[in-house]
């Protein structure tokens, strides 16, 4: 039992995370059962884990999903709001003509003031109504936006998952002989590029990331190392792009050039993953 | 230590237990057959439920399938709720990334069926204008949070935590990937989980 449990604590973070393959999961949760450490060290795994699905950016569906929804597995349309009662006819037959006439002044009134309220409210529902629909127009471009994000940060870490995705390890050039680097490129996805050991980079001057391939070379992007010289960046590359035979990495003045100008000091060949 | 277990059980720590018990009830008379109790859990989640489809599989068409899947199963299978197990917005939640991993596997075992993620998303359809602002942006304000901590870790935790569970791929993919071993794949998830962890819920006030 002792060695089922060295063997299978680790295994906690990937269970709440879903990360364990069937037979792997099975092992875990029969372990799990007689293992109040293992139990423990999940519930504090999932408080971590249980968050995630808020960090996504938040999209609207379209309101006909609602609809669909409702009507289709409901079997209902959308719950109406309750009927609203039935407005009761006033009795007036039968009433002495005086009372008539008096009840009518005092409606008369009443109505005059009232329409001066209800003035008084229309414009403040008005204000309230450029007020929400302001509101909503923020709301639509922070959607807009969101699904945008939502997208990118699809696309760099979908890198890693994709099925065309490509490796490119690439060697440090004679002026930066203990540089290395790797990158990882998918078509749809884009490219994830993580580097080490580059030399600082000299004022006015940045690293400039290329795509080489059969017509011109690519720019992915431009690189400004940490401290160390490391760093990992994720890039987009136009999905049109040849197939690359090479990926780059050149010194070139800050902003970046169209066409590498500099010195290179990376350079690697793609290799199948 | 109370805060700790209660935050455990809501799914997300400060959730308020009167949304939660709202939730309950709504789903209760969802799976007693009772529509306006679906379309109020689906006007308080729907949204989320969308985004985390839509965040795993990247195709609009495909996000509302998944989102109309788990509201389905509410509708049939409310009654299977167990609220030991979390609350009912993680019980959705988690529903709806697995159906969408399902989804996103299956298309990846079919080469053919690979989406054409580029001229399929179109932003023909204008999202659904907001019905409650306040709430809304009480939701991007926690996700933030939620993105920060997450921001925050090394590269290759947060990576290997992402690929997980936004990816679907098991720590034996991930290593291969990553081209680590197995057991540092292992820790980084349980650190970065941890960092995670002590990130949301002991910055609770």
């Amino acid at each position: 039992m002792n060695t089922a449990h060295d063997e299978l604590k680790h295994d906690a973070a990937a269970y709440a995370l879903d990360a364990l393959e069937a037979a792997e999961r099975a092992a875990f949760e029969a372990h799990l059962g007689s293992c109040a450490e293992c139990a423990a060290d999940v519930r504090q795994m999932r408080l971590a884990a249980g968050p995630l699905p808020h960090a996504v950016p938040q999209v609207s569906p379209p309101p006909s999903l609602r609809a669909r929804i409702l009507g289709e597995i409901a079997g209902a349309a959308a719950p109406a709001s309750a009927p609203a009662p039935a407005m009761v006819a006033g009795e007036t037959r039968g009433l002495p003509a005086w009372l008539q006439i008096a009840a009518m002044l005092a409606i008369g009134a009443g109505v005059f003031f009232y329409a001066q309220r209800m003035q008084a409210r229309v414009s403040n529902l008005e204000a309230q109504l450029r007020q929400a629909q302001t509101l909503v127009a923020a709301a639509e471009r922070q959607t807009l936006e969101a699904r945008n994000v939502a997208f990118r940060a699809q696309s760099a870490m979908g890198v890693f998952a994709a099925p065309d995705v490509a490796r490119i390890d690439l060697a440090g050039q004679p002026v930066a002989q203990t540089a290395r680097a790797r990158a990882l490129w998918s078509r749809a996805r884009g490219m994830v590029f993580t580097v080490s050991n580059l030399p600082p980079l000299p004022p006015g001057r940045v690293y400039q990331v290329w795509v080489v391939t059969s017509q011109a070379p690519v720019s992915a992007g431009l690189l400004t190392p940490d401290a160390s010289g490391g760093g990992s960046v994720y890039f987009e590359t136009p999905v049109d792009i040849l197939p690359p035979t090479a990926v780059a990495v050149t010194l070139e003045p800050a902003g970046g050039v169209p066409a590498p100008t500099g010195a290179m000091y990376l350079v690697g060949k793609p290799s199948p993953l | 230590m109370l805060i700790w277990l209660f935050a455990a059980v809501a799914g997300f720590p400060g959730r308020s237990s009167e949304s939660q018990a709202e939730d309950r009830r709504s789903l209760q008379r969802a799976a007693s057959g009772d529509s306006a109790g679906l379309a109020a859990l689906y006007d308080r989640h729907g949204r989320a439920v969308y985004s985390l489809a839509i965040r795993i599989l990247g195709d609009e068409g495909d996000a509302e399938e998944v989102t109309q899947d788990v509201f389905a199963q509410a509708w049939r299978r409310g009654g299977q709720y167990d609220e030991a197990r979390g609350t009912v917005a993680a019980w959705l939640l988690v529903m709806a990334r697995t159906r969408a991993i399902d989804r996103f596997r299956a298309r990846r075992v079919r080469p053919e069926g690979r989406v054409q993620d580029d001229d399929g998303m179109t932003l023909q359809q204008l999202p659904a204008t907001s019905p409650d602002v306040a709430s809304e942006m009480m939701a991007a304000e926690r996700g933030q949070r939620v993105r920060q901590a997450l921001e925050a870790l090394p590269f290759l935790q947060r990576v290997a935590i992402e690929l997980a569970y936004f990816e679907g791929l098991s720590q034996r993919e991930i290593a291969e990937r990553l081209e680590q071993p197995l057991g540092t794949v292992k820790t980084r998830m349980r650190l970065g989980l941890l960092k995670l962890r002590d990130a949301l819920v002991e910055g609770q006030p």
